[in-house]
């Protein structure tokens, strides 16, 4: 079954493809552009249920039903809205610099398409499993903010000026935080590499093999990865009531639904690296020494336990939106460079002398 | 294959480049350059010596263009554009250009190149590059690895100082 | 590796605590405590230089990439009594009430930049070199532009920035040749990898020396020179003209006779053209000026002209030399960088026609800048004369009969207008001369010191010979 080992399916792929056409530069590039469609319908699917997502937890945080007409419970409802979105006019400012204004949203999304791609879904369903896994989705999550600075610059508009300096200072200042917590993980595991991390984590999920330092950095790491991904209630970027809509003000259309579909992967990125680093990636839920307990776990199949954890994470974002108000720019600012960041530093300390002593579990 | 990516990745490098310096718009030239770094990093990629290229990434793509990009935004506005330099300027600059890059062209072609380590001997992994990160002995980096945060902390104190004011 | 063997980097540790004491006490004062700072980090300075003269073994650590010999450990403690003077003379400046904010960060920056020197003296490899080499100017810049709020210090800050950052360029594009054709960045075994003459690696050498060039600012590479010397505050530019530029020629040389020993026709050749542009270029258009500063900053490129002739011997006399001229040259310059400091911190005054008649009202200052400037066109009885006497014997030992003809001329030329102030100060009548003014006893004491060694250094023949039994040829 290959829910459960995906090797198999990719193994039989490749081995069929390198009969019809022979090892080389045909096959790699079938099964690159194999690797890239079957990314961009994911980033498509994934968007839209996401957005559908977003509406519907905060209508049952507002005690309302949320989108109910199109669709069973409003299911195709995003799907309309796409299409209405792709349909709308793009419209032309005079006054911008045409370059740059086009160029930026692609600048962002290639960021979170280059980031997704070394997630670990599940077994074998990785592209890109390099030895410095999580330090390669750092460096290039951190492209992203330049897309964001570009787009606020090239609208020549003050709003969206104002909304991509917020931005890029925010995000910044936070990715210090999300790496941070990431390295404290990385001291426990003694690896970069995802498959090892999520292989380490067989026996028990990193967040209770660390215990109190591991908690911490989680909780550090959720704070740090919402900042990161501008979203509500550190927002500030597009803050709504005061900049219209920030760096996007003056984007439509097609090229709006990039921002749009960018900032929602990028918060699936940041819960699937949790869910990878924190809570065992696809490892089901094991228990040292309860046999029977962790075979039952075993029965549901490792993509699904991926997506459940990676989901539970999304929705405790979505929860911090619609339940915090927004930060102002120097709380935001004092928050990180005051509390965060000394105790991730002493936390990474911590986490050291927990693994020199041998305290983990 | 690995061939062709490597010529399209040092087509894309040049082709920035030249886009970078001959651009008359400053953010635009940084977003070239920016193109630059990050294709730089692709040909690291191409090489196998992925922490390299992640640290491309993370230093000079997410850092440094961040700065330049960040302190054009605070100082320049989008009707900017840098004066057209006069033609015999251009011509002469370039003339003297290009017989500099003749010149060191010709000398590089004439050195007989001997592969001094078997790639294949070497697996640049993560583990290896840290200990030589944290190794005092011979081929270890600890010293120039503690002295660059000197570096930094002087320019960091250095930018405080010249930024601050006096009370009055 | 034992914690022992940590005694060899005495030096940088010990200014490195200095800089860690001071950001403490920096963060840990309030605003009117702040005025134990300056104090303090002299009073940790003078320490430092004073330890820094006991005995040191020789070694290396880090595997070859840091080296100890005694003459790096001589030069180090010439470089420090050169910042000790310094500190004293900026003084009076640096607590003036509008520089008072920043008395701190001037020197946490300045001691690095002095701890990036170190580096850069003692490295084994191009690595550390390069790094030392970039601690030192770096924040050099923001030291440039000190009062940023006038247009010319902040020109300064942006200028020096520059060009530096273009000659590291370009330094560091002959090192990747170097480390792509041998494979090493290692000194040593640099040097044993090059073997014959490969057109590559003289280009590596040509673009190394460029880079230099610029840091030592050598004609045709010395065209930021006048402008930073001009804008930067006194204190800033008297440093960059005495310590960045003895550091950087002492390495420049070291790594000469030692990596590219194999080139050293090639690099005889170029030197002895760049020495002769050097010191004509410098001298006339030092001829020229008015601006006291602008001055210096002509009349220190053509100092560094002479400084080639050691270089280009190639001997363990010539290197004697070099590093004798250095420290003479600190202390003659930093005279001289004393008067018109304590000049433009009293009066406000820089330009060379403002000392008219100056004799009449401060004697003192006067006499001091007249022994100074003999001492820079090398009049005897005054330590210049002996510097640059050792400078032509070391070059005309390897019979560079030409090159030391033309500096014979080059001296001649920079007698007049060494002697242009002492005439304006002596002669020149003027209706409102510069006023009377006591001096701090800071400033004395800065101003003393180095005019005592200038007089002193001179006689004193053990200092000359024990510089020489640590230098080595090629």
């Amino acid at each position: 079954m290959f829910l459960y080992d995906f090797t198999q399916l990719t193994s039989s792929i490749h081995s069929s493809l390198v009969e019809s056409f022979g090892e080389g530069a045909l096959t790699t590039t079938i099964e690159l552009a194999i690797a890239g469609v079957a990314y961009l319908i994911f980033f498509a699917v994934l968007g839209l249920f996401l957005v559908y997502l977003e509406r519907k937890v905060c209508a049952f945080i507002q005690n309302r039903l949320g989108p109910m007409r199109v669709g069973p419970w409003g299911l195709l409802q995003t799907i309309a809205d796409f299409i209405k979105l792709l349909m709308k006019e793009l419209i032309y400012i005079k006054s911008a610099d045409q370059f740059l204004f086009n160029v930026a949203p692609f600048i962002v999304i290639t960021a979170s398409f280059l980031a997704i791609g070394a997630i670990p879904f599940d077994k074998g369903l990785q592209v890109l499993d390099f030895d410095i896994g999580i330090f390669y989705v750092a460096a290039v999550s951190s492209l992203g903010v330049l897309g964001v600075l570009l787009a606020g610059w090239a609208s020549n508009n003050k709003y969206s000026l104002i909304g991509a300096m917020r931005s890029g200072a925010q995000i910044v200042s936070y990715e210090l935080s999300v790496g941070l917590s990431l390295m404290t993980i990385i001291v426990l595991a003694g690896t970069m590499q995802f498959s090892e991390i999520v292989a380490g984590q067989a026996d028990l999920w990193f967040i209770f093999k660390g215990h109190i330092p591991a908690m911490i950095a989680f909780v550090i790491f959720l704070i740090a990865g919402t900042a990161e991904t501008n979203r509500g209630p550190f927002d500030l970027a597009e803050a709504e009531s005061e900049l219209t809509a920030g760096f996007h003000t003056e984007y439509s259309g097609i090229k709006f639904a990039l921002f749009f579909l960018a900032e929602y992967i990028n918060m699936f990125i940041v819960a699937s690296i949790a869910t990878t680093v924190f809570l065992g990636g696809w490892m089901p839920l094991h228990i040292p020494g309860l046999e029977g307990f962790n075979h039952v776990m075993d029965f549901i199949p490792p993509v699904l336990w991926f997506f459940m954890k990676a989901f539970t994470v999304v929705f405790i974002m979505m929860w911090f939106k619609w339940t915090f108000p927004r930060l102002r720019i120097d709380q935001l600012l004092t928050l990180e460079w005051k509390y965060l960041l000394p105790l991730n530093l002493i936390n990474i300390v911590l986490m050291a002398v927990v693994v020199l002593l041998g305290w983990h579990l | 294959m690995n061939v062709i990516f490597f010529y399209i990745i040092a087509a894309a490098i040049l082709g920035f480049s030249i886009l970078s310096v001959t651009s008359r718009k400053i953010l635009r030239a940084a977003t070239f350059l920016l193109f630059v770094l990050i294709s730089t990093a692709a040909l690291y990629f191409l090489l196998q010596v992925h922490f390299l290229a992640a640290v491309q990434l993370m230093v000079y793509a997410g850092g440094i263009a961040v700065l330049i990009i960040f302190s054009i935004l605070l100082t320049s506005n989008v009707d900017f554009t840098f004066e057209k330099i006069d033609w015999k300027k251009q011509l002469f600059s370039g003339l003297l250009a290009l017989g500099g890059a003749a010149i060191t062209i010709l000398t590089l072609l004439q050195f007989n190149f001997k592969a001094l380590i078997q790639p294949q001997t070497v697996t640049p992994d993560i583990r290896s590059f840290g200990r030589a990160f944290l190794s005092y002995g011979d081929g270890g980096f600890v010293l120039p690895f503690e002295v660059i945060t000197v570096l930094l902390l002087a320019a960091m104190v250095a930018a405080i100082m010249v930024a601050k004011k006096s009370k009055q | 590796m034992s914690f022992e063997s940590l005694l060899l980097m005495r030096h940088e540790l010990l200014l490195l605590l200095a800089i860690v004491l001071l950001l403490i006490a920096e963060i840990g004062t309030n605003d009117s405590q702040k005025s134990i700072i300056s104090p303090l980090a002299i009073i940790l300075f003078a320490l430092h230089t004073i330890v820094g003269f006991l005995p040191l073994q020789e070694g290396s650590l880090f595997g070859g990439m840091f080296n100890t010999t005694n003459i790096v450990a001589t030069m180090k403690n010439i470089l420090n009594l050169g910042v000790l003077i310094i500190l004293l003379q900026s003084w009076k400046w640096l607590n003036a009430p509008e520089n008072k904010v920043k008395v701190s960060e001037f020197y946490i920056v300045l001691f690095s930049t002095l701890l990036g020197m170190f580096y850069m003296i003692s490295a084994g490899d191009f690595l550390m070199f390069y790094i030392g080499l970039e601690i030192a100017t770096i924040p050099l810049a923001a030291l440039a532009a000190f009062n940023r709020q006038e247009n010319k210090s902040a020109e300064a800050g942006i200028k020096l920035l520059l060009s530096s950052a273009l000659s590291s360029g370009i330094l560091l594009y002959g090192i990747s040749m170097i480390y792509g054709t041998t494979g090493s960045i290692y000194f040593a075994e640099i040097s044993q990898s090059i073997t014959g003459f490969e057109p590559l690696q003289v280009m590596a050498m040509i673009f190394f020396f460029s880079g230099m060039a610029f840091k030592i600012s050598l004609v045709p590479f010395h065209l930021w020179t006048a402008d930073v010397y001009e804008g930067a505050p006194v204190a800033i530019t008297s440093y960059l003209s005495v310590i960045s530029k003895g550091a950087a020629a002492f390495i420049f040389m070291v790594i000469l006779f030692t990596v590219f020993k194999i080139f050293t026709p090639v690099w005889q050749d170029m030197m002895t053209a760049i020495a002769i542009l050097t010191m004509t270029i410098g001298n006339l258009f030092a001829l020229r000026q008015n601006n006291l500063k602008r001055y210096l900053a002509f009349s220190s490129i053509a100092q560094a002209g002479f400084i080639l002739l050691g270089i280009i011997s190639g001997t363990a006399t010539g290197m004697a030399t070099v590093v004798y001229f250095i420290l003479v040259y600190i202390f003659s310059n930093l005279s001289a960088f004393g008067v018109v400091s304590i000049i433009s911190a009293y009066t406000g005054k820089d330009s060379i026609s403002d000392l008219n008649g100056m004799y009449k009202t401060n004697p003192k200052l006067s006499l001091a800048l007249t022994l100074a400037l003999f001492s820079l066109a090398g009049i005897p009885p005054v330590a210049g004369f002996f510097g640059k006497f050792f400078l032509f014997t070391a070059a005309a030992e390897k019979d560079f009969y030409i090159l030391v003809l033309i500096a014979l001329l080059n001296t001649i030329v920079s007698l007049y207008y060494y002697l242009m102030p002492v005439k304006a100060m002596f002669i020149n009548k003027s209706e409102l001369p510069i006023a009377y003014f006591k001096t701090d006893k800071i400033s004395q004491l800065g101003l003393a010191i180095s005019i005592i060694g200038m007089v002193v250094i001179g006689f004193a023949s053990p200092v000359y010979e024990t510089i020489l039994s640590f230098c080595f040829g090629i």
